[in-house]
């Protein structure tokens, strides 16, 4: 069963194709990283515009990296939230597009969980209960996969996601857009015990809050600056990594530890940070956890992790009708 | 030769199956931001109702704008798979002359406006010709009441029809223009194909990925300065919401 998923929510157009649930056919991706640099964001507008230019030569490059015809593909597989509305609609209308042409079945795919099924593609089935990090540009959330597949949140960052972080310092001091892979660069020569900034870990909440932490460094940056001393940046990048990577480490598997649960699975783009991968590979390996990381190519945002999270729907008999809407929103239910 | 329309370029979405001798089957909605909801939906059961199989369509026909952004991306974007997957012909074509063809039977000039939001109006000038109408200058983006100027300067009476023209009643009242009702206020999936139907008898069509929408307006149209110099202190993924630009790109 050749089952095709669309990733439109944010500023990469991917399709990707999976073969009986588990086997990686296509993993296609254009990027739109160089079209919102600029901006030193994601602009909604500019993303929605060029889905809609890639959107087609995607799909026909992912088939012919899967060597199949459109004509071959059993199912289509679409993310249809939580993410940007403009950007949304354009993949699932692609989908829908599809569907109809071939009367095959359509199926929504909500973008988080899809992130967390990506390693399915690499390390086989996922034995649920476990406790997963899905953190990236557009989200930071800590949730639970049921036994029976089903997912719940235990807790998510209250303000910016840590790869929206990331940026914001990034930009700050200087670096390109995406922030993550610059800082991560930079970090690596320096003292992550330099400077002291705050892990805002608050309560017993799996909340998270990373907009003091970002302030905090700007605040110090100025205060150097201010006193004509000039700031040792690597060492500024590698402390502040090493904040947000503290405050991941800790909620996660105070989460796993409260939940009893011995597997932890990272996902989404900031799992690519080098630093976020290392401590969670040496506490995981202290507390006796299973660790699951995809590779960097399924961690950031693709459309074999949609394709890979309809073919589990679809095997548990789940489609959806051709009116699926689009949902900025949608939460992780069931 | 049966020609499939889709237009979602305004805040109503519509479907048709049209042949050379009628429209077979049509489905329209006048309910803003569904149309991603609707047209799948509309496309099968305008199939199933008139008992036709996808494989005797022989090309579709979009509207391809100017008009309301996520509509536009909805009607396009679903045309381009289901054309490229049956290898079928495509013909774009703008509501704003689909608008025009609609009311081709007058005798005054014709202006077609499409409500643009953020009191502007998309609009374009025709004539009616022999079978159909004769666009007269460019498809513009501007006010209302310049608009309402370039039609008090034409010279004649002209008729503006178009969901502009409805929004816009009390600007283009001032003026001689007679206004077009509810009746003629959007571009309709079945003037559509009935328009495209010629072209594609004589072959001018593109192909699926050929299609591009017509904007008239920059993507970062509606980033102020302001927000621009956020922007560039950075704002990630979820912050910049503000710049989704002509429309009504918060739900569907
Ligand atoms: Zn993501």
């Amino acid at each position: 069963m050749l089952v095709l998923g669309i990733e439109t929510s944010c500023d990469e157009t991917a399709v990707g194709i999976v073969e009986d649930r588990f086997t990686l056919q296509a993993n296609v991706i254009a990027s739109q990283v160089e079209l919102h640099a600029p901006y030193g964001g994601v602009v909604p507008e500019v993303a929605a515009r060029a889905h809609l230019d890639q959107m087609l030569p995607t799909v026909e490059t992912a088939l012919a990296h899967a060597g199949a015809r459109i004509g071959d593909i059993d199912a289509v597989a679409v993310t249809s939230g939580p993410g940007l509305m403009g950007a949304l609609l354009v993949g699932v209308s692609a989908a829908k597009g599809i569907a109809l042409a071939h009367d095959i079945p359509l199926v929504g795919v909500n973008h988080l969980r899809a992130h967390v099924e990506a390693s399915q593609l690499e390390h086989g089935e996922l034995e649920p209960p476990l406790v997963a990090l899905v953190v990236s540009g557009g989200h930071t959330s800590i949730v639970v996969m049921e036994p029976d597949g089903g997912f719940r949140q235990l807790g998510s960052t209250i303000d910016d996601a840590a790869g929206e972080a990331f940026d914001k310092i990034a930009r700050f001091i200087g670096l390109d857009f995406p922030g993550g892979p610059e800082i991560d660069r930079l970090a690596r020569g320096g003292d992550p015990e330099a400077y002291a900034f705050p892990r805002a870990l608050m309560d017993a909440s799996y909340d998270m809050s990373l907009s003091g932490l970002k302030t905090a460094v700007i605040r110090e940056l100025r205060r150097m600056e201010a006193a004509g001393v000039e700031p040792d940046l690597a060492d500024v990048a590698a402390s502040f990594q090493e904040a947000i990577v503290d405050v991941q480490v800790l909620k996660t598997l105070r989460a796993a530890a409260d939940e009893g649960l011995d597997q932890v699975v990272l996902a989404g783009g900031v799992a690519a940070n080098s630093r976020l991968r290392e401590r969670f590979t040496q506490e995981c390996d202290v507390n006796g956890q299973r660790l699951i990381i995809p590779s960097v190519p399924l961690c950031t945002d693709n459309g074999a992790m949609v394709a890979a999270s309809g073919s589990n729907l679809l095997a548990a008999g789940v489609t959806s009708e051709l009116c699926l809407a689009a949902d900025p929103n949608l939460a992780l239910a069931g | 030769m049966l020609v499939l329309g889709l237009e979602t370029s305004t805040s109503r979405s519509s479907v048709a199956l049209v042949d050379a001798d009628r429209v077979v089957a049509s489905a329209s909605l006048g309910i803003p931001r569904r149309h991603g909801e609707f047209i799948a939906p509309a496309i099968r059961f305008c199939l199933e109702q008139a008992q036709i199989d996808v494989e005797r369509i022989g090309g579709v026909a979009v509207g391809v704008g100017p008009g309301l952004y996520t509509g536009l991306r909805v009607g396009i974007a679903t045309a381009q798979t289901f054309a490229a997957g049956l290898h079928l012909p495509v013909v774009g074509l703008s509501g704003l002359d689909v608008l025009a063809f609609q009311v081709r039977s007058t005798s005054r000039p014709i202006c077609a406006a499409i409500d643009a939001r953020r009191g502007e109006v998309f609009w374009a000038f025709y004539r009616s010709s022999p079978g159909g109408v004769q666009r007269e200058g460019e498809l513009m983006i501007g006010r209302a009441e310049q608009l309402a100027a370039e039609i008090q300067s034409y010279g004649e009476d002209v008729l503006v029809v178009g969901d502009g023209a409805l929004t816009h009643r009390e600007v283009l009242a001032e003026t001689d223009a007679i206004l077009g009702g509810t009746a003629n206020g959007w571009p309709e999936a079945a003037g559509l194909a009935e328009l495209a139907l010629p072209r594609f008898v004589r072959e001018e069509t593109i192909r699926p990925d050929q299609l591009r929408p017509i904007y008239l307006r920059q993507a970062d149209a509606r980033i102020g300065w302001e927000v621009r110099g956020r922007l560039r202190g950075g704002v990630g993924a979820a912050g910049a919401d503000g710049a989704d630009g002509a429309d009504e790109a918060s739900t569907s």
